[in-house]
């Protein structure tokens, strides 16, 4: 929202986007708040307008599934050996190898500390007895990346190829990355059969996209210098393509093969739901349907173990070209080799090993006594949470005020002071010269008095119409007004408003908080060495594994879901909001200290203007991450479009299971663009 | 622990008095399901180690209860021997339907559902077990998101509603709030115990957790099919579902090719019974003393072998 506003004819050039925007939104909603009682189409999107879109798309996927099912089928077939290889040899393999070759390659990438990190972490997962479980795990990463990374190359290099393809293979990478895949897991499993070819198979589907995003940005990069050498010397495309260009954005390629890994780890414990394949995603499930903290904690680590590993090894082999002797990695592995080979009948079986038991049955008992000591604090952490925050947001003042939590009842006066005290205090901030804000404020007084999910729809569609408009011009109004009535339309609103209402809710939550906690990090090392692990473990660890304690401490519920999509999402928002502030050039800052500005006046004045682009950026990340685990927190009984993806998948549901995953990517992809433009703008003003 | 393991497979050699049969393909392994529970664990390697004894090789193939059917009516899995019909999924009726799928009949399992609480509760509520105290007490089970009803923890929304239905037909001041997960329920039942705090929930046994957090069940006015289809039937003259759970069936299903295959195996897993009173302390040993379902399991067998022989050889010869 700029502030620019130059004398013009009439009143309306006057105003900036942003305060006509408000206008508009507060004038709809006004109308809507008088027409309420009197029509009754406008609280709720009428029941005879929608058409049973979740029909037909179920009934025309399983028609198409029928005439492809065979040459899935053939497909899968293929996938299954080398998945079987794979598997045999690492089950197979003697753990003193394996480990050893680990170290080595550590070594190799990264010395010491690389390879200590590698003994460490596969010495823990030797001795938490998953050994056998982590190395079937192993096994689905191990074929899902390759194909992965295949596809992956392919697309994006289809899409540095052809202009006019690109933006349709932007759209269907983000729907790769923001359709849950619980949602596609039935649809996938009538198509493959049964077994872990499925998990593979969406792994790679959702490791997919970063690899090819990071492929295009590789070959967008290259050096015009670096491609007309190669026009010169009369290259084919082709051979351009793969002898120039190619070698050039190897290190941007480097970085997605990297990416991919990560985002094929973190699907394990998803594809794990379909089963055929013991493996760690399997005990996982099992010990959090035991509600056994200590035993899903360790079973979870294993993946994070893995996923340390394997980051920190493909990262520096990506960015790094230093490379360690090499002479040094081939006696460590000459020493696993005999240590295997002598060794051999006295090692125990690495499934056998329990040297953790005693830890795990600490953890849990430290659970359960934390539980019973602070059980009436967090009791009233939650109510408090729940009375005047998250019930008001969701079903307004009106229903929330009662005489059981605020003490008193609502009444329709106190609606009208409400309107009246916000419209007031709007007017007094517009007369100083702020009118966009002035204006947002009888807004949000709207939202709170209603609650969002008994928000009017029309309200609904012209206020993220109007904000889509300030963020991105009328492109992006006509993308997000389609987008919101095609929910509409297909009968899913209610559940589509109250996922826009936890998720909302949760990324407020995320973005003040993880700003905070980013700021801290940024001002303070020794702040960030305690935040970073903490981060690290949070991306990583399957978060079903943290849902067992929060509902312990908060139990069923709304409350418990909504800490656990901000645990998992305020990350991005730490991340990059510490990165945007200490990223800022020295020159900047060297001559605000000339200027003899204070600590605190930098950081206001120099650092957060220039890394403000960067922060919208990790919120948007955020509100990507807090739509990706609403589906998991439907484990712990949320009522929105997750659990209708969760009702579909045990019901076999293929129409209901991608319209509701189809409507929560449509939210994911709606918040994606308005950010972006946002951020967008916020760059183009610094001129970036 | 052999006081315990009385009853199970001496009864049901006398019911397995099935025509002989050939063993069929034996060089295939059966592949059998292992869903996500222990009992389930315990009733699958206990018959799969029975048919191991029979001549068969047996594969185990860990599977989602939900969403296994399909894979069984295509033959990449051949038998589920623990599917209840309390919460079996629609997708299992579509392969039913298309004749994918055979049930072999009951389980042997006498599986009860209801309102549960853990023990303490009594002492929140003193007129438990009886249901009719819950209208007075409800206001202790309250919390924010139920409040003025009290909370009732309702079965994960992809299980059904069972727990709202009977609410409302009982007029019971209570708002059903759906679990989302078995885990999330268990992890209720934890923190309730340990904390003394009011806890009403719908739940069934066999579990462990009915030993392990001493659940006990609220007596609803009983449970005939005519209350379900008669308003007039039970405490609340304008409503069905105005009383206890109807008792669960809990059955076997082969692949529809499984008789073919393996016929000998088809009559074995048809006699094959798993009683409640066994499967119980069983689950005890696995989940509460840290043994392993195979160890168990062949336990259990090796204190039977003589009704397991009999078993198979009403089957074969």
């Amino acid at each position: 929202m700029s502030d620019v506003s130059l004398p013009a004819p009439s009143v309306m050039d006057r105003l900036t986007p942003g305060t006509k925007a408000a206008l508009l939104t507060l004038l709809v909603g006004a109308l809507c708040l008088a027409l309420e009682s009197a029509t009754e189409f406008l609280p709720v999107w009428p029941e005879a307008w929608t058409l049973p879109v979740t029909e037909w798309i179920g009934v025309s996927l399983e028609w198409l599934f029928d005439i492809i099912r065979p040459a899935m089928r053939l497909i899968s077939a293929a996938l299954e050996y080398p998945m079987v290889w794979v598997n045999w040899l690492l089950v197979n393999t003697p753990w003193p190898l394996i480990i050893g070759a680990t170290v080595a390659l550590g070594w190799y990438a990264g010395g010491l500390s690389l390879a200590l990190m590698s003994g460490v972490g596969l010495g823990f997962v030797l001795a938490s007895g998953y050994w056998v479980e982590g190395m079937n795990t192993l096994a689905l990463v191990f074929v899902s990346v390759p194909l992965a990374l295949t596809l992956g190359l392919l697309i994006g290099i289809w899409s540095n190829e052809s202009a006019r393809a690109r933006p349709w293979i932007e759209a269907t990478l983000d729907l790769m990355q923001t359709v849950p895949t619980f949602a596609y897991l039935t649809p996938l499993l009538l198509l493959f059969g049964f077994g872990p070819v499925v998990g593979l198979i969406a792994s790679a589907i959702y490791a997919a996209p970063p690899m090819a995003r990071n492929t295009l940005l590789g070959l967008q990069r290259v050096e015009a210098e670096v491609k007309e050498a190669g026009v010169m010397s009369g290259a084919t495309r082709l051979q351009q393509l793969v002898q120039v260009e190619i070698p050039a954005a190897a290190t941007q390629i480097m970085i997605g093969v990297n990416q991919a890994l990560m985002a094929a780890l973190s699907m394990v414990i998803i594809a794990a739901v379909i089963g055929g394949f013991d493996d760690i995603g399997w005990e996982v499930l099992l010990t959090m349907r035991q509600a056994n903290f200590g035993q899903s904690l360790l079973a979870g680590l294993v993946i994070v173990v893995f996923a340390i590993i394997i980051d920190r090894i493909s990262a520096r082999m990506a960015t790094s070209r230093e490379r360690f002797d090499v002479r040094i990695s081939w006696v460590i592995l000459a020493v696993a080799i005999a240590t295997s080979v002598l060794a051999w009948a006295a090692l125990p079986a690495p499934g056998d090993m329990a040297v953790l038991a005693p830890t795990v049955e600490a953890v849990d008992g430290a659970l359960t006594s934390f539980t019973r000591s602070a059980g009436a604090t967090l009791d009233s952490i939650k109510n408090n949470a729940m009375f005047y925050g998250l019930l008001p947001l969701r079903i307004g003042l009106d229903g929330a005020v009662l005489p059981f939590t605020w003490g008193f009842s609502w009444t329709a006066n106190m609606s009208y002071a409400l309107f009246a005290v916000a419209g007031a205090l709007g007017i007094a901030v517009a007369m100083t010269g702020r009118m966009a804000f002035g204006m947002c404020l009888p807004i949000i007084a709207i939202i709170v008095e209603t609650g969002v999910s008994d928000l009017p729809w029309p309200f609904v569609l012209v206020g993220l119409g109007a904000v889509a408009w300030v963020a991105g011009g009328w492109k992006l109004t006509r993308l997000v007004v389609i987008l919101m009535l095609l929910i509409a339309i297909s009968g899913l609103w209610p559940r589509a408003m109250l996922s826009l209402y936890l998720c909302g809710a949760a990324v407020i939550a995320c973005a003040v908080l993880g700003g905070l906690l980013g700021l801290l990090s940024a001002v303070s090392n020794p702040a960030w060495a305690v935040i970073r692990p903490v981060c690290d473990m949070l991306q990583t660890i399957p978060l079903f594994v943290f849902l067992i304690p929060v509902l312990m401490f908060f139990q069923i519920g709304e409350f418990s879901a909504f800490l656990a999509i901000i645990a998992y999402a305020i990350v991005p928002m730490i991340r990059y909001t510490r990165h945007g502030l200490v990223t800022t050039p020295p020159e900047m800052l060297e001559s605000a200290v000339s200027s003899g500005a204070t600590e605190w006046q930098i950081m206001r004045e120099v650092r957060a203007p220039y890394a403000a682009p960067t922060i919208l950026l990790g919120l948007n990340q955020t509100i990507l991450y807090a739509f990706a685990m609403l589906v998991i927190a439907a484990l712990i009984g949320t009522t929105g479009l997750g659990q209708s993806i969760y009702i579909a998948l045990g019901a076999g549901d293929v129409g209901l299971g991608i319209s509701a995953g189809a409507a929560m990517a449509i939210l994911a992809l709606i918040a994606d663009r308005i950010v972006q433009g946002f951020a967008e703008e916020r760059r183009r003003a610094l001129g970036l | 622990m052999k006081s315990v393991l009385l009853s199970g497979l001496s009864v049901l050699a006398l019911a397995g008095t099935a025509a002989a049969a050939d063993l069929g393909d034996t060089g295939t392994p059966i592949r059998l399901a292992i869903n996500e529970w222990t009992g389930q664990h315990l009733t699958t390697h206990v018959a799969g180690q029975i048919l191991e004894q029979a001549g068969y090789t047996v594969e185990y193939v860990t599977a989602g209860y939900y969403n296994m059917y399909p894979a069984i009516g295509e033959g990449e899995i051949h038998a589920a021997l623990e599917v209840w019909d309390s919460n079996v999924p629609d997708l299992y009726y579509d392969v039913l339907d298309d004749g994918g799928v055979v049930e072999l009949g009951d389980l042997g399992l006498t599986a009860r559902e209801g309102f549960a609480y853990p023990a303490h509760v009594e002492e929140i509520c003193p007129g438990l077990p009886a249901w009719e105290a819950l209208n007075d007490c409800a206001m202790q089970f309250a919390t924010a998101e139920t409040i003025p009803q009290g909370r009732l923890i309702d079965y994960p929304a992809d299980w059904g509603t069972p727990g709202a239905e009977r609410a409302a037909g009982l007029e019971l001041p209570f708002r059903a709030v759906p679990a989302g997960s078995e885990g999330a329920l268990i992890a209720e039942l934890r923190a309730s115990t340990e904390r003394g705090t009011p806890l009403l929930m719908v739940f069934w046994q066999p579990h462990w957790a009915v030993s392990a957090y001493d659940v006990r069940f609220v007596d609803l006015p009983p449970g005939t099919p005519e209350c379900y289809e008669d308003a007039s039937v039970g405490p609340n003259p304008n409503a069905t579902s105005d009383c206890d759970f109807l008792p669960t069936r809990v059955f076997k299903i082969t692949w529809s090719g499984f008789a073919d295959q393996w016929p000998a195996a088809a009559e074995i897993l048809t006699a094959y019974q798993m009683m409640t009173e066994d499967q119980q302390p069983m689950m005890g040993m696995v989940d509460n003393d840290g043994m392993s379902v195979e160890e168990v399991a062949a336990a259990y067998i090796a204190d039977h072998a003589d009704a397991v022989a009999a078993m198979i050889a009403a089957a074969t010869e």
